[in-house]
C-alpha cells in the first residue's frame, strides 16, 4: 500500500473528477462532500506519503511494473513528497472556502466547477511527481485547461481573460513541448534520470542550448515570470471569488517546480558552457521579476489585481533564489515557495470575502471591512508574512534567501529582496491606509460571514504562523534531503 | 550566406516548420478576431508536431515490428516508435485545448455579440 501511495494521490481525485458530472446530474448536493472527501483523503494520504519518503528515503514508481527506460515511471522523493502535501492542502481549505461563496459566485455551475478543481488537482499531483519530460507535459496541459475552464466557469468577463489565458499557456506549452523534441533528437531519452546523465556532457550542443532555452521560456510563460505575466493579473482578477485562491495558490507553483527539476535534475546545479554557469542569467530575470512586480502592485486600485502581481513578484524572489545556486538560497527558495502558496491562498481569500460579504472590490471600498476585527487581524498576519516580519513564515523564507546571496557573493540579489520587500511594505501600506481611513458605507453586511469562509481563512493564517515557528524543522529537511544531486 | 541557403536546403523539414511556426505566431499576435486567434494557434501547435514526425523521419525503415527470425535486430530497418507516440498524445492534447478554446470563443459571441477582440473589449467597459 506504502509502495502505491503515489499512484493513488494521483487516481482517488481523478476518478472522483471523472465520476462526479455522473453524480452531479441526480444529485447536484452531492459534490461538495464528495470532492471534499476526495481531497481529504489525498491530503491524509499526502501525508501519510511524507512520512514515509522521510523514513524509507525516496523511491521510484513504475506504472504496471515497467521499469525506467521503457515503461511510465513516478519519482517520489522529498521535493515532491512536501509541494504534494502542500497543494492538497491547500485545495482543501480552497474547497472549504468555495462553499460559503460557490452558490452565488458561480451561477449556478456547482458541478463543472467541483470536477475541473479536482481534475487539475490530481493533474499537478502528476506533475510534480512524473520523472520524465514528455508526461509532465501532458500532466501541465491537463492542469492548464482545467484551468482555463475554471477561470471563464461563471462567464461574464471573466471569459476574456480565460480566452487570453489560454492563448498565451498554449503558447507556453508549444514551447515546451518543441524544447522536450529538442532534447529527445539530442538525447534519444526522455527520462529525467537519463537526460540527467547525457545533458551535463552535451550542454555546448546548439540542440540543447536550443531545446532548454525553449523549456525555460513555455515554463516561464506558466510561471508568470517579468515579460510573459501578461495573462496573469487579469485571470486572477476576474476569475470567480471561489476559483482564484486555488489557482493562485497553485499553478505558477507547480511550473516554478518543474523548472527545478529540468534545471537541476536534468542540467545539474554546476553546469556550464564555457565556464559561464548556465544558470547566470536567471536570477537577474527573477530579481527584476521581484521588483517590477511588487512595483506594478503598487500602482493597483482593485484589491485582487494587487494581490495578483505580489503574487508575481514572489515568484520572481523564489526564481531569484534557486538560481543562486547555493544550497541555503535553494532550500530558502523552495521554503519561500510553500509559504507563497499559502500567502496567496490567504490573500485571495481575503479578497474573496471582502467581495462577496462586503462588495468590496477597489482599494475606496476598503473602509467597510474595518469592523470585523478577526478579518483585519488575518490581513495584517498576512501581510506581515508577505512583507516578512519575524514570527510569519515569510521572515524566515527571505531571511535564508538573503543568506543565500550573501553566501554567493551577489550583493545584487540583496539589494533586490530588499527593495521589493520595501515595495510590498508599500502597498500593503497603502492598503492598511485606505481600510483605516476610507469611509464606511452606510449599511451594514446584511447576512452574517459563512463559518466555511471564518474557517478556511483561520487555517490558512494558522499555516502562516506554523510555518514561521517550525521553519526551522522545514528548513533542515529541505538542505538535508531535498537537494539535488552535487549541489 | 550561400552557404547558409545551402544547408537550409538541405533540411526542408526544418525550413518547414520555422515557416509554420513563424506564421502561426504572427497570426495569433496580429488578428484581432477570436477566432483567426485560436487558428493562429492551432498552427503553431501542429508545426511543432510536424517538427517531431519530421526528424523522426528514416529513409528504407518501415514500421516498427520485430520480423520474424531477425537475430540480431537490424535497427535501421524500424523507425523509432516512441516520437510517433508523442505525436499522437500532442495532437490529443491539441484537440483538447481546440476543443476548450472554440467552447470559451462561443461563450464570449454570446455574452457580447461580436468576435472581434476591440469590439469586446470596448462592451467590456
Amino acid at each position: 500500500m506504502i509502495r502505491h501511495l503515489p499512484a493513488l494521490l494521483f487516481l482517488i481525485p481523478f476518478s472522483v473528477a471523472v465520476s462526479l458530472p455522473l453524480v452531479g446530474v441526480r444529485h447536484r448536493q452531492w459534490c461538495r462532500p464528495l470532492a471534499l472527501g476526495a481531497v481529504a483523503a489525498m491530503s491524509a494520504l499526502a501525508g501519510l506519503n511524507l512520512i514515509a519518503v522521510l523514513t524509507y528515503g525516496a523511491s521510484r514508481y513504475a506504472f504496471g511494473g515497467w521499469a525506467a527506460p521503457i515503461g511510465i515511471e513516478w519519482l517520489n522523493d522529498e521535493l515532491a513528497a512536501i509541494i504534494v502535501l502542500t497543494l492538497s492542502l491547500l485545495t482543501l481549505t480552497s474547497l472549504v472556502f468555495a462553499g460559503g461563496t460557490a452558490p452565488r459566485t458561480l451561477g449556478g455551475r456547482v458541478v463543472p466547477f467541483y470536477t475541473l478543481i479536482l481534475l487539475q488537482n490530481s493533474a499537478l499531483a502528476g506533475v510534480v511527481f512524473a520523472a520524465d519530460v514528455f508526461n509532465v507535459f501532458v500532466f501541465l496541459e491537463v492542469a492548464a485547461l482545467a484551468g482555463y475552464a475554471l477561470v471563464g466557469v461563471s462567464g461574464g468577463r471573466a471569459l476574456v481573460s480565460a480566452f487570453r489565458y489560454l492563448i498565451l499557456g498554449s503558447l507556453g506549452a508549444s514551447l515546451y513541448l518543441l524544447g522536450v523534441g529538442y532534447l529527445y533528437a539530442a538525447t534519444g531519452t526522455l527520462s529525467m534520470a537519463d537526460l540527467g546523465g547525457r545533458v551535463p556532457e552535451m550542454l555546448a550542443s546548439p540542440a540543447i542550448v536550443g531545446g532548454l532555452t525553449f523549456i525555460f521560456l513555455g515554463l516561464a510563460i506558466k510561471m508568470a515570470i517579468m515579460p510573459m505575466h501578461g495573462w496573469l493579473p487579469d485571470a486572477y482578477t476576474h476569475a470567480p471569488e471561489a476559483v482564484s485562491p486555488f489557482l493562485a495558490s497553485s499553478v505558477t507553483k507547480v511550473a516554478m517546480i518543474v523548472w527545478i527539476r529540468i534545471m537541476f535534475w536534468v542540467v545539474g546545479p554546476n553546469a556550464s558552457i564555457e565556464h559561464i554557469p548556465v544558470i547566470t542569467f536567471l536570477d537577474e530575470l527573477g530579481a527584476i521579476t521581484a521588483v517590477a512586480g511588487a512595483l506594478l502592485a503598487l500602482t493597483q486600485r482593485e484589491i485582487k489585481r494587487m494581490f495578483a502581481y505580489g503574487g508575481i513578484s514572489h515568484m520572481g524572489l523564489v526564481l531569484m533564489a534557486v538560481s543562486l545556486g547555493n544550497p541555503t538560497a535553494f532550500a530558502g527558495g523552495v521554503f519561500y515557495l510553500i509559504n507563497d502558496a499559502v500567502m496567496q491562498a490567504a490573500l485571495f481569500f481575503l479578497a474573496g470575502t471582502a467581495i462577496h460579504q462586503y462588495g468590496a472590490r477597489t482599494l475606496d471600498d476598503l473602509g467597510g471591512l474595518r469592523s470585523p476585527a478577526w478579518l483585519t487581524g488575518a490581513l495584517i498576519l498576512v501581510a506581515m508574512s508577505m512583507v516578512g516580519i519575524p514570527p510569519t513564515g515569510g521572515f524566515f523564507g527571505k531571511w535564508n534567501i538573503i543568506l543565500g546571496a550573501i553566501e554567493a557573493g551577489n550583493y545584487f540579489a540583496v539589494g533586490a529582496v530588499i527593495l521589493s520587500t520595501l515595495l510590498t511594505l508599500g502597498y500593503f501600506v497603502k492598503l492598511f491606509e485606505r481600510l483605516f481611513t476610507g469611509p464606511e458605507p452606510e449599511s451594514a453586511p446584511s447576512h452574517a460571514t459563512p463559518l466555511s469562509l471564518r474557517v478556511s481563512i483561520a487555517s490558512v493564517s494558522a499555516a502562516i504562523i506554523l510555518l514561521g515557528v517550525c521553519s526551522d524543522p522545514i528548513v533542515r529537511v529541505l538542505l538535508e534531503s531535498a537537494l539535488p544531486d552535487g549541489m | 550566406m550561400l552557404e547558409l541557403v545551402g544547408a537550409w536546403l538541405l533540411r526542408p523539414n526544418v525550413v518547414a516548420f520555422v515557416i509554420l511556426f513563424l506564421s502561426g505566431f504572427y497570426i495569433m499576435v496580429t488578428h484581432h478576431n477570436l477566432i483567426k486567434k485560436v487558428i493562429g494557434l492551432y498552427i503553431l501547435q501542429t508545426s511543432v508536431i510536424f517538427f517531431l514526425v519530421a526528424f523522426s523521419a528514416k529513409t528504407g525503415a518501415t514500421v516498427p515490428i520485430l520480423l520474424p527470425g531477425a537475430d540480431p535486430v537490424d535497427v535501421g530497418l524500424y523507425t523509432n516508435p516512441l516520437p510517433h507516440v508523442l505525436t499522437l498524445t500532442a495532437i490529443v492534447v491539441q484537440v483538447a485545448t481546440l476543443g476548450v478554446s472554440l467552447a470559451l470563443v462561443s461563450a464570449i459571441y454570446r455574452q457580447y455579440g461580436s468576435l472581434d477582440e476591440d469590439e469586446v473589449g470596448k462592451r467590456l467597459e
